[in-house]
């Protein structure tokens, strides 16, 4: 039987990894990409060698190679993880995997792996064109090897978006991503290294280089945000096929607090600017609210044991921590509080430094107020509405996200129409959705002191609802799943 | 210990009820048929059992393990074979089992040798290096049944293992079961084909709209108490097999079952085989051409429809407890 012996792969590789790439390696996709990429790189250095003006010609060949590149890795390769959790579970060979001793993580890990090393042999495939193209001069040698690096690392995040939301049976939902999300983000890429190459002011490579502390903080923070960002997609791919059992809410809610108390803490004591230090309280709490507001799990004793071990404090925090959807409001509703609170609160900690927590109902400043409950009660709307209109648990996801983007459609359409029309009174029947209030106070018929308290009014009574809504389905849970002496309920 | 214990299950989906308070037991080394028409619980029920789906209310417990509280010495324990299953594209057999036995946990020549063992078993050999994705439905149950084996399951759970299949791979999958059932492991089998549960199963649970509705052996159901009486007799007749439905109609104590080619199965409500020469004699006597008359076995299909009949009438179904099966160890 020795003919039988597979020994492509070492028994160290992860199974998941093993399996991804026997079929990813043979996929026409990954070989069409590969083979396109080479013939055109080979092409085009041929072409550039026999021109003149080599400097000049050596910044235009890296722009079109970071751009191919970046077409390769940030639009093609995420593509192929749209379908990958979702083909395994309509084929019910998710069923297969997770009896096995490979876990929901794994499972999801492994899929986005294997796409992200196939996207590293695109990027291996690329460094001798990037060696020649050293000899052609011009080149901002380490610009150009961090900006190759940050694409590469672009291309990891959005896989792991794709990868993670393709848990998502909806086919609408995982039609969208590529639809609207990844030409948008390939046309910006390729506008950004097409203008640094041309020789544009102050270009992606020329930040890349590091030439400042600036840059080198910059290119730090959007390393860790997609690494977090990667995290939580991937991570919420495996709750969405996890067992009831598995609880991976608990990890990443509270490496989500924990990021956002370092961020906080950064900020109150002014040891980061305030601009920094609200994209990074952005970037860590959207994700998290967003994920929370979708989970859908049930609430097994399995989960429940380990904070009851920990007597009612633990239950208490259980009630934050457990993989369900009440859990998921009352952690997204805490942690949109403090994160709101850390924005205003930059230099708090500093004796004198002017705070916009501190005069709060001020009108000073109070247009960036509306503009941040806007946008946080912009993302519990879907929610509540999901809530109140599909009250099912399976789709969560889908629906959360179709109504979101519906919210968003709607807050374009009246931007659009208030611009066109002299009357923006019609805003106001809108009012219910928080990001309305964008337009509304764009318009600048009210007093930013009004609004501030509109859409404080507004974005309470959904958070209100929200809560309500999760008390209940929390005491329902209670009597959800008992395994232990069940009273059969009443025959119909 | 029982191998399967389930108590007082309920699954439920939104207002549908899909598994209603089902409770039974399977003894070590039993081959238990679940038998239901479509949509009755049966693969909501199997599916908790192996830990992919958790119940409303209610326990299962395979070997004495709580299903939801510990799944993954639950998984130790399962093979678990769904109805359907789709293939993956670009994959041999060989890799696709080397897939699951990695996943599995197993490494370097123990790794091979389960593979081995389990292509050897469902004769996958010279199927190795064909992509899984263009195997028959055969030899893709035949994969799926290895799959499951690789780590040597004690309790085989195998939902509709059938269906689908042409009658010579129903034949082999029947055998590779038997095989099985001989070497002791516990076997909870879902189908449609009656008659092949009959040849296999030591017992049988029928499932109704999320109860079970009966427990039984096969030859128990065919002949024992549990059988509705009367005697089947099969009846060809010459010019319009209407006629025979037509004429039953009109007699008391002689019901019309099914049609067939040319006249149909009935059921003369009576234990005496006297009663089925008057049945004849009448039929001559009202003119109806019989050119065939016989008697028939009563199937495990009859048993199935007599047990849905007396739930219609209203009649409580109480399941009686299952038969111990003869010990293999």
């Amino acid at each position: 039987m020795s003919s039988l012996q597979l020994t492509d792969f070492s028994d160290r590789f992860p199974p998941m990894l093993v399996k991804e790439l026997r079929q990813g390696l043979r996929a026409k996709t990954f070989i069409g990409v590969f083979l396109a990429l080479q013939i055109f790189l080979a092409v085009m250095l041929f072409s550039a060698s026999a021109a003149s003006n080599s400097d000049q010609v050596g910044g235009i060949v890296s722009g079109v190679l970071f751009g191919f590149f970046a077409i390769a890795v940030i639009v093609v390769q995420p593509l192929r993880g749209t379908n990958a959790l979702a083909a395994e579970i309509k084929g019910q060979t998710i069923d297969m995997m997770v009896l096995t001793r490979l876990s929901a993580w794994r499972i999801v890990f492994g899929k986005w792996f294997a796409i992200v090393s196939q996207s590293a042999l695109l990027l291996s495939a690329i460094i001798p064109y990037l060696i020649l193209r050293y000899f052609l001069g011009g080149m901002n040698l380490v610009g150009e090897i961090v900006f190759l690096f940050l694409l590469f690392l672009t291309s990891m995040g959005i896989t792991a978006v794709t990868v993670g939301l393709s848990g998502c049976t909806s086919v609408i939902v995982r039609s969208l991503l590529p639809v609207i999300g990844l030409p948008f983000l390939a046309y910006i890429l390729l506008m950004l290294s097409f203008s640094g190459a041309m020789g544009g002011g102050n270009s992606l490579i020329e930040i890349c280089a590091l030439d400042s502390t600036e840059s080198r903080i910059g290119v730090l923070c959007y390393i860790l945000a997609i690494i977090y960002l990667s995290y939580s997609l991937l991570s919420m791919g495996a709750s969405l096929i996890a067992p009831a059992a598995e609880n991976h809410s608990a990890v990443r809610r509270l490496l989500a607090l924990a990021l956002l108390a370092a961020t906080a803490f950064s900020g109150f004591f002014e040891l980061l600017d305030e601009a920094p230090t609200i994209i990074l309280i952005c970037l860590i709490a959207i994700p998290a609210v967003i994920i929370a507001l979708v989970e859908s799990g049930p609430l097994v004793q399995t989960v429940r044991r380990p904070f009851e071990k920990f007597g009612p404090p633990g239950k208490l925090l259980g009630h934050f921590l457990y993989p369900t959807w009440s859990s998921g409001v009352f952690f997204a509703v805490i942690l949109t509080i403090l994160a709101i609170i850390s924005i205003f609160g930059h230099g708090l900690l500093i004796p004198g430094s002017t705070t916009m927590l501190r005069d709060f109902f001020s009108s000073s400043d109070a247009d960036d107020k509306v503009i941040v409950f806007a946008i946080a009660g912009g993302f519990f709307f879907p929610a509540l509405w999901q809530m109140i209109f599909f009250r099912g648990e399976g789709q969560r996801v889908a629906n959360y996200l179709l109504i979101l983007t519906g919210s968003y459609v709607l807050l374009g359409v009246l931007s659009a129409l208030t611009n066109a029309m002299e009357s923006s009174i019609f805003l106001l029947f809108f009012a219910w959705n928080p990001l309305v209030f964008l337009p509304i106070m764009d318009e600048g018929s009210f007093r930013d002191s009004t609004l501030l308290v509109a859409i404080l009014f507004i974005v309470s009574l959904t958070f209100l609802a929200l809560l309500l809504g999760a008390i209940r389905h929390a005491g329902s849970q209670h009597i959800g799943i008992d395994e232990s002496e069940p009273t059969p309920p009443q025959a119909d | 210990m029982s191998a399967l214990k389930v108590s007082n299950l309920y699954r439920t989906f939104g207002k549908l009820k899909a598994v209603n308070g089902v409770s039974f037991e399977i003894p070590h080394g039993a081959v238990c048929g679940f038998v239901g028409a479509n949509g009755a619980g049966k693969t909501t029920t199997m599916r908790i059992i192996a830990s992919l789906d958790y119940p409303t209310l209610g326990k299962a417990e395979v070997c004495g393990i709580n299903v939801v509280h510990h799944p993954a010495e639950v998984r130790k324990l399962i093979g678990w074979m769904p109805d359907h299953f789709g293939n993956y594209e670009h994959m041999t057999v060989l890799e696709y089992l080397d897939f699951y036995a990695r996943a599995l946990g197993y490494k370097g020549a123990e790794r091979r040798q389960r593979i081995e063992e389990v292509m050897d078993f469902t004769d996958l050999g010279p199927l190795a290096s064909r992509f899984s994705n263009k195997l028959s439905k055969g030899m893709t149950q035949r994969l799926g049944l290895g799959r499951a084996l690789l780590h040597d399951p004690q309790v085989l759970i195998m939902d509709e293992p059938a269906a689908g299949l042409d009658p010579k791979a129903r034949v082999e999958l029947k055998h590779l079961i038997r095989v099985l059932a001989e070497e002791g492991k516990t076997i909870f089998i879902s189908s449609h084909i009656l008659s092949e549960l009959g040849e296999m199963c030591d017992s049988l649970l029928f499932i109704n709209e999320g109860r079970i509705v009966h427990h039984g052996d096969a030859e128990s159901l065919k002949t024992g108490s549990d059988a509705v009486g009367g005697l089947l007799y099969d009846v060809q007749v010459e010019g319009d097999p209407q006629a025979v439905s037509d004429w039953c109609v009109l007699q008391p104590n002689v019901e019309f079952l099914e049609t067939r080619k040319q006249g149909g199965r009935i059921r003369i409500q009576s234990d005496e085989t006297g009663a089925a020469a008057d049945v004849l004699a009448r039929m001559i006597k009202d003119h109806l051409r019989v050119t065939e008359y016989h008697r028939e076995q009563r199937n495990l299909e009859d048993a199935f429809i007599d047990i849905l009949g007396r739930l219609d009438q209203g009649q409580p179904a109480v399941p009686p407890p299952l038969p111990t099966p003869p010990s293999n160890n």
